[in-house]
């Protein structure tokens, strides 16, 4: 007789006990509670040095499998997404490039000489060169 | 009051913050441009009227001596000029001047120049000479940098290559 009684004693109590937390639970407002956590202090608080040294990172090298992820990167895509002919040509081009763009500043620091005295002329301060709206800018091809 | 170093001519490669992309390109760099093409077009024209002695000569044995007061040279050269300026706006929106001093033509809202547009801007370009040059001022002193032969065939000139792109290129390799 004792012994029935003990373990239906024993599930009432953790029905009770499982809806006290659950009505516990659901009375919560998690986001206040979290809104009260200060998480910079909390940061402050914890050591990344001590964290990183306790980390073995040839462990977890020695875990990795580098092959397998070396099979599933696609070098085909990869290489097609690169625009190659571009990295050739701003690696050939290095010496032709720089005069031209050594010739494009002086002519463009002319510009600005030229400006600036008319500017001067007219009365006007010289603010660089005038530009149009944004369109007509990103319409502009090199 | 502008300083001093403001006032010198430029020296060196002046530092260039801004892109430059898209802005009015100036007096110095249109004129420069212009100037280039004018000595490309000449050079070809005047390679073409050698190639054609040359041909004739092996041909028929018989000597063409051109000269630059012979109407039909002065017809010839103007006809060529024509076809340099406008295919060359027309087709990618500069010349080969243009190309090497990093601006081009497009319409004034942006959009590529049109081989029509292209002409009429070409036919335009020696109205702006004739007015005694006037019709350049307005480079000098517009808001638009335009000239006359821009503002007929509502065109503008801006810059087209990347300065600072450019200044960061020669920094990287300094």
């Amino acid at each position: 007789m004792e012994g029935r009684l003990v373990p239906r004693s024993e599930a009432w109590a953790q029905a009770v006990a499982e809806r006290a937390v659950e009505l516990v639970v659901s009375a919560l407002d998690v986001n206040a509670l979290l809104d009260g956590v200060d998480l910079n202090a909390v940061l402050d608080q914890v050591d990344i040095e001590r964290v990183l040294d306790r980390i073995d990172l040839n462990r977890l090298l020695s875990q990795v499998d580098l092959n397998t992820i070396v099979e599933r990167i696609d070098v085909d895509a990869l290489v097609e997404q690169t625009d190659l002919s571009a990295v050739i040509a701003s690696a050939s081009g290095g010496v032709a490039s720089d005069a031209l763009d050594v010739v494009r500043s002086q002519t463009v620091g002319l510009d600005e000489f030229i400006a600036r005295w008319i500017g001067r002329l007219r009365r006007r301060p010289y603010t660089g060169p005038p530009g149009p709206p944004d369109g007509l800018r990103a319409k502009a091809g090199s | 009051m502008t300083s001093p170093a403001a006032d010198a001519p430029p020296s060196g490669p002046p530092v260039i913050r801004d892109s430059l992309q898209g802005k009015y390109a100036g007096f110095a760099s249109r004129f420069t441009a212009f100037a280039v093409d004018i000595g490309v077009s000449l050079g070809v024209f005047m390679l073409a009227l050698g190639a054609i002695s040359f041909a004739a000569t092996v041909l028929t044995g018989t000597d063409i001596a051109w000269h630059k007061g012979d109407t039909w040279v002065i017809i010839a050269y103007a006809v060529w000029a024509f076809i340099y300026f406008a295919r060359s706006w027309g087709a990618s929106g500069r010349t080969a001047g243009m190309a090497l001093f990093g601006v081009r033509v497009v319409r004034d809202d942006g959009t590529d120049v049109s081989e029509r547009r292209a002409a009429l801007r070409t036919l335009a370009l020696p109205l702006s000479f004739l007015l005694l040059g006037l019709g350049f001022v307005g480079i000098l002193l517009g808001d638009h940098r335009r000239a006359l032969h821009d503002v007929i065939a509502g065109t503008v000139v801006i810059y087209s290559w990347d300065a600072r792109a450019a200044r960061l290129r020669f920094l990287s390799r300094s």
